[in-house]
């Protein structure tokens, strides 16, 4: 099963599975298995949006002014955003692309990618802005000791598919002895990393971004930061839609009709899906720790970010099937909503109409009725 | 004019005065939880217990049978819905 960037067996594209059917020769979608993710991809298209649209001016003579415990909120969720987003920018390419089978969900992927990529570019803008010296804040993130224990929950899902599909796309099923190591690889045993990682990737973008929203947008409603804020947005919508894609793979994984092999696999994954969710909002709550701890912010503690992170939680979890696990029903930071509404999205002063317009669109729909009241 | 009743308890009719069952929910300052409000996200999703909504614009999150997107469409027939 070694990958090949155009396979030349001749397939029904709409009989593949979603991964580990045949790899995608031809790029169409004249035909689509999964309409989805061709809407998706417009979607993503549609938001396009680039950091240098946004004027972060006033931020920089914002952050001098803030006392130093916000200060360390503030730039240490950038720090942890910046790891997220440069493990998203590149993973989904590598971990996906050589096993997935479908031609627009292959394309969603890399469309979702790109986006990430985005996001890391817009960190930069906003560090470059406020400080002076960029490159510590950067230089920073790999030795933050805090940071990075997250980044090993976010990435070991990731790297365990990764290494395994080159095992089994190099040498097949079975037990090889690899530079004197004895490695055992099943496609069974693929698939259930697959889902998992689906599944982990699927709480990053649920809730491990979500803190650093919350904050961002809490120094925006005192109007402070607000550069920041409106680049926040952006990337919010774009996580939405990504936290959308994620939960589609999935339920199409679990539903069994696509592959039935992984919807056994989702049943049997259950307990650890909960836990990845329960260590995930546990690491998010440690993580709220560790900003408040020199002080909290004006309309933002601990306890309130705690009971957001477990309310958000139980929200995700109730959208693939899963049970909730936090006692929260309501919750404790309404406000945030009115932040992450896609219509209020504004990407420039002058720019008053919704901006998920689609560039060049046009109304080509012309009959008779049209010239009913044109006179020569 | 349809009528929505939430969870067994309070009915409102849909008078067509607010564009989408979200908006007229929220009007009877009914708390659901929401984000995009274009039906990509689906924050917003509540239990369809009886009757039809249309959609507005086709959601594109994911909506299991007997849930719906309130932040996107409107009650067809009477309804009979529960917010989490």
């Amino acid at each position: 099963m070694a990958y090949t960037t155009f396979n030349r067996q001749i397939n029904d594209q709409m009989k593949e599975p979603m991964f580990f059917g045949n790899p995608v020769n031809v790029s169409r979608y004249d035909q689509q298995k999964y309409g989805i993710f061709e809407k998706l991809i417009e979607k993503q298209l549609s938001f396009f949006w680039r950091p240098e649209e946004v004027d972060v001016s006033k931020d920089r003579i914002d952050y001098q002014n803030l006392p130093e415990h916000e200060k360390h909120i503030f730039i240490s969720n950038l720090k942890y955003q910046t790891l997220l987003d440069s493990v998203q920018g590149r993973s989904p390419n590598v971990a996906f692309l050589p096993i997935v089978s479908l031609p627009e969900l292959e394309t969603w992927i890399e469309t979702w990618a790109f986006s990430e990529t985005i996001h890391s570019r817009s960190y930069t803008h906003i560090v470059r802005n406020i400080s002076a010296e960029p490159h510590k804040v950067f230089d920073d993130i790999m030795l933050n000791e805090k940071i990075l224990q997250r980044a090993e929950d976010v990435t070991r899902y990731y790297d365990a598919l990764i290494d395994g599909i080159n095992l089994y796309q190099r040498c097949g099923e079975g037990t090889h002895t690899i530079n004197g190591e004895t490695e055992t690889i099943s496609l069974y045993e693929l698939k259930r990393r697959l889902y998992l990682c689906v599944m982990s990737v699927n709480v990053l973008e649920a809730i491990r971004f979500y803190v650093s929203f919350a904050c961002s947008f809490a120094f925006a409603e005192r109007e402070l930061m607000e550069g920041n804020a409106k680049i926040i947005r952006l990337i919010a919508r774009d996580e939405a839609l990504h936290l959308t894609g994620t939960q589609h793979m999935l339920n199409i994984m679990a539903a069994g009709d696509d592959d039935p092999q992984m919807a056994q696999i989702a049943k049997e994954c259950e307990e650890e899906a909960y836990a990845i969710f329960r260590k995930a909002a546990e690491q998010e709550k440690d993580w709220a720790e560790f900003l408040f701890k020199d002080g909290s912010m004006i309309g933002l503690n601990k306890d309130i970010l705690c009971q957001y992170v477990e309310y958000i939680t139980n929200s995700r979890m109730q959208a693939i099937g899963l049970k909730a696990i936090f006692p929260t029903t309501q919750n404790p930071i309404p406000w945030i909503n009115t932040w992450l509404v896609s219509d209020n999205v504004q990407v420039a002063p002058q720019e008053a109409e919704i901006s998920s317009y689609l560039v060049g669109q046009i109304d080509n729909e012309v009959d008779g009725a049209d010239f009913g009241d044109f006179d020569l | 004019m349809p009528s929505v009743k939430i969870s067994g308890g309070a009915v409102i009719d849909f008078d067509g005065s607010r564009r989408t069952l979200l908006d007229a929910l929220e009007q009877q300052k009914l708390d659901v939880n929401f984000h995009c409000r274009e039906g990509y996200c689906g924050a917003c999703r509540c239990k369809l217990l009886q009757g039809e909504v249309r959609y507005l614009n086709e959601p594109l999150a994911f909506v299991r049978k007997g849930e719906f997107l309130p932040c996107c469409s409107i009650p067809l027939t009477d309804i009979d819905i529960e917010i989490p």
